[in-house]
C-alpha cells in the first residue's frame, strides 16, 4: 500500500461546516509512523491535484448539507469532467481527481467521508449530534489510511 | 438611459460590482465601482488589548494574512517603542516574501492567465483557472508549483499556511530551524526557474495586447511605493516615495507614523470603500496608484541581480515611467523573482538562525504606525490605545484603498473604448473585469470606510424615475 493522502476541509468558524477540519485535525495526531499525509484546510483549491497525485489512495472528509443531522456517508469519488466556473473557491474532489490525471497523469483510488450537517451558524463547535459522529468518522479513516492490525482496506 | 451592471466582478478576492451608465446612443457615459462589503475591524476592535491586533486583523483576508498580521506587529513594536531583534526582524522579512510570491502567483497563474492564454473574447464557461489547466497544463504546472513553494515557506516559518500566530509584537515566537532554512533554500533554484520561464513567456505574448495595453488604465497618475534609504525596492521596511507622473520625485523617504500629512482619505458615493488621495495635490487629482507597477516607476533598482536585470528591460521597453496598468502582470513578475531572491539572500545571513527573537515590553507609547509593502501596495496599520493598552482607535489604509480612484479611472477609460451598447458582447464587459483584475484588487481587505461612509439613498418610481433623494455630508 502506498502513500495515503487525508484531506479535511470545511469553515471551523461555521459550526458543523468545520467537520472536516476538526476530523483531519484528530486524526493527524493518529498517524505518526504511517505513510499518511494529512491536509487540513478552509476549501478545496486547484493546487491540491499535485499532493493528490504523489499519493495511491486519498480520503476527503466534509460537511454534507443533505441528509438526516449526524448521517455518516462514505462514496468513491472517480475523476469527473473539469467543471466550469468562472470563480476559484468551487472544486470539487472529482474535478481535483480529473485535474491531477491531466496535469500529473496520476490520480489516486479516492472516497469522501461526509456527515450530514445540522448547522452552519457562526460558532466553532460543532453541534452536539454531529459532535458524536466524529470519533466514528476518526476511525473509519484510520481503519482506511493505516490498515495493519486487521483494519480492512477499501 | 440604460444600465449595464457586471455583478459579481469574477476572478478577484473580495466581492465588487461595476456599473456602467449609456448614453440614449448607447456609448458609455459613466462607470463606477461599487465595493459591497462592509468589515467594521476598526470599530469592533476597540477596547481589545492592542496585543490582540495582530491576530485579530489577520482575519481580514485568507489571501494576505501574512501582510495584515506583520503591519499590525510593526503597529505594535511602536506601541512598546522596541526595536525587534535582528533575527526577528530578517525572519518576518523572509516570511513577507514568501507572502509576496504565492499571493503574485495566485494573481497572475490562476486569476489573470485565463485571460491572457485563453483570449480575453474566450468561452466564459472556460475562461478560468480549469480551462487553462485543461489547455495550457505546462503553465498551470508552474502555477500550481509556485503558488505552493510560496505557502511551504509560510508553514515551515509560521507552521500554518493561513493565520498563522508565529509573528508576534516584538518579533517572533520560535527561532528558524536550520533543517527548514535548508529545505527553503534547495527549493529556490526550481521556483525562480519557473518565475523566470513564465517570464520569458509573458514577455514573448505582450504584442498580442496592444490594443489593451493601449487602453487598460493608461493615464497620468502618481505613484507610491516603499524604498530605502537608497532609493531601492523595499517590501518589509522602508519609507514611501511619491512620484508624480512625470516620473519626479515628490514626497520621499515618508515614515509610517507621518503617513496622515501626506496621505487624506475621501469617502465615495455608493460604494465602502475609501479613496485614499496624495494631500499636497488634494482630492480627487492626487489619485496614485500603489502595488507591482507603481513600486516599479519609484524605485529606482531591485536591489538584486535577476530582478535588476528584468527590471533595466522592464523600463528600456515600457520607458522610465510604466503608465499602462496592463503591466501589473508584468511588475508582479519580476516582484515574484526579487521576493525569491531576497529569500535567498535572507536565508543565507547567518544571523537568521539566531535564538533572540523577540523583545518584551508593556505601553511606552499611546500611538503607532506599522507600515509594510502587501503584494497589492501600501498597507497601513494606525492604532491608539491607552494606559492599559486597549485599543481607542483603528485605521486601516490597505492597498486596494490606495488604488479605489485609479481603478475607476482605469474602468470608464477600458469601458469607454471596449464597450458599445448597441452591439454588446460578453468579452467587452470581460475586458472591463479584466481592468480590476491587474491591479490584483482585495476588497476583503480594503473596505474600511466605517465612520465615514458617504450615503445616497435615491428613490426611483417604477418607472424609473428619480423620486427623492438624501445625501449624507
Amino acid at each position: 500500500m502506498g502513500k495515503v493522502l487525508i484531506i479535511g476541509y470545511g469553515n471551523p468558524l461555521r459550526s458543523d461546516d468545520g467537520f472536516g477540519w476538526h476530523a483531519s485535525r484528530l486524526i493527524s495526531r493518529e498517524v505518526a509512523g504511517h505513510d499518511v499525509e494529512v491536509i487540513t484546510c478552509h476549501q478545496l483549491t486547484p493546487e491540491l491535484a499535485e499532493p493528490l497525485s504523489q499519493c495511491s489512495r486519498a480520503v476527503f472528509i466534509d460537511a454534507d448539507a443533505e441528509g438526516e443531522p449526524g448521517e455518516i456517508h462514505l462514496r468513491e469519488v472517480l475523476p469527473q469532467a473539469l467543471s466550469s466556473s468562472a470563480l476559484t473557491h468551487t472544486c470539487s474532489p472529482a474535478g481535483l481527481l480529473a485535474s491531477a490525471a491531466r496535469l500529473y497523469g496520476r490520480c489516486p483510488k479516492t472516497v469522501l467521508i461526509t456527515v450530514s450537517a445540522q448547522s452552519f451558524d457562526f460558532g466553532d463547535c460543532l453541534s452536539p449530534i454531529v459532535s458524536a459522529a466524529l470519533p466514528k468518522v476518526v476511525d473509519r479513516v484510520l481503519e482506511i489510511a493505516c490498515p495493519d492490525g486487521g483494519r480492512p482496506e477499501f | 438611459m440604460r444600465k449595464i451592471m457586471i455583478d459579481a466582478v469574477t476572478r478577484i478576492e473580495g466581492h465588487a460590482k461595476v456599473s456602467i451608465q449609456l448614453d440614449d446612443d448607447g456609448k458609455v457615459a459613466d462607470t463606477q465601482l461599487h465595493v459591497t462589503q462592509i468589515r467594521g475591524f476598526e470599530k469592533f476592535t476597540e477596547g481589545r488589548p492592542y496585543y490582540e491586533m495582530p491576530s485579530i486583523t489577520a482575519r481580514i483576508c485568507g489571501i494576505c494574512p501574512i501582510s495584515h498580521l506583520l503591519a499590525s506587529s510593526k503597529a505594535c513594536d511602536a506601541i512598546m517603542s522596541v526595536g525587534v531583534p535582528e533575527t526577528a526582524a530578517l525572519l518576518r522579512e523572509v516570511l513577507h516574501c514568501g507572502q509576496v510570491v504565492q499571493s503574485h502567483a495566485l494573481s497572475f497563474f490562476h486569476l489573470s492567465a485565463p485571460d491572457l492564454l485563453l483570449g480575453m473574447d474566450s468561452d466564459p464557461a472556460q475562461r478560468n483557472v480549469l480551462g487553462l489547466l485543461e489547455k495550457f497544463p505546462d503553465i498551470a504546472r508552474d502555477g500550481i508549483a509556485l503558488r505552493k513553494f510560496g505557502q511551504q515557506v509560510i508553514e515551515g516559518l509560521a507552521k500554518e499556511r493561513i493565520h498563522p500566530s508565529w509573528v508576534v509584537p516584538g518579533g517572533v515566537n520560535t527561532p528558524l530551524d536550520s533543517a527548514v532554512r535548508d529545505k527553503i533554500l534547495s527549493g529556490l533554484p526550481d521556483a525562480k526557474a519557473t518565475v523566470r520561464r513564465t517570464l520569458k513567456f509573458f514577455k514573448g505574448i505582450l504584442d498580442q495586447f496592444k490594443e489593451e495595453i493601449e487602453h487598460f488604465g493608461n493615464a497620468s497618475s502618481m505613484y507610491a511605493g516603499l524604498v530605502d534609504a537608497a532609493g531601492k525596492l523595499q517590501l518589509y521596511d522602508g519609507g514611501i516615495r511619491f512620484k508624480d507622473a512625470d516620473g519626479k520625485i515628490v514626497a520621499d523617504h515618508i515614515a509610517g507614523r507621518d503617513y496622515r500629512n501626506f496621505i487624506g482619505e475621501a469617502a465615495l458615493a455608493n460604494s465602502y470603500l475609501k479613496a485614499p488621495y496624495f494631500k499636497p495635490v488634494g482630492f480627487p487629482d492626487g489619485v496614485y496608484r500603489v502595488g507591482p507597477l507603481a513600486r516599479l516607476n519609484v524605485a529606482k533598482s531591485c536591489g538584486t541581480s535577476m530582478a535588476d536585470a528584468e527590471f533595466t528591460e522592464f523600463h528600456q521597453r515600457l520607458g522610465k515611467i510604466v503608465p499602462g496598468s496592463f503591466h501589473y502582470h508584468y511588475a508582479r513578475l519580476i516582484e515574484a523573482l526579487y521576493g525569491l531572491e531576497r529569500m535567498e539572500a535572507l536565508l543565507n545571513d547567518p544571523a537568521v538562525l539566531g535564538q533572540q527573537i523577540r523583545a518584551h515590553a508593556g505601553v511606552n507609547c499611546l500611538e503607532g504606525v506599522g507600515m509594510i509593502e502587501a503584494p497589492r501596495g501600501i498597507l497601513i496599520h494606525h492604532y491608539k490605545v491607552n494606559e492599559e493598552g486597549a485599543i481607542t482607535w483603528a485605521n486601516l489604509i490597505v492597498a486596494t484603498g490606495h488604488n479605489n480612484l485609479a481603478i475607476n479611472r482605469s474602468i470608464h477609460q477600458v469601458a469607454q473604448h471596449f464597450v458599445d451598447g448597441n452591439h454588446l458582447q460578453e468579452g467587452m464587459l470581460n475586458r472591463v473585469s479584466a481592468v480590476v483584475r491587474a491591479y490584483d484588487p482585495c476588497f476583503s481587505c480594503s473596505t474600511h470606510a466605517s465612520g465615514q461612509i458617504a450615503m445616497h439613498i435615491q428613490l426611483f418610481s417604477p418607472q424609473g424615475s428619480l423620486l427623492d433623494e438624501l445625501k449624507s455630508a
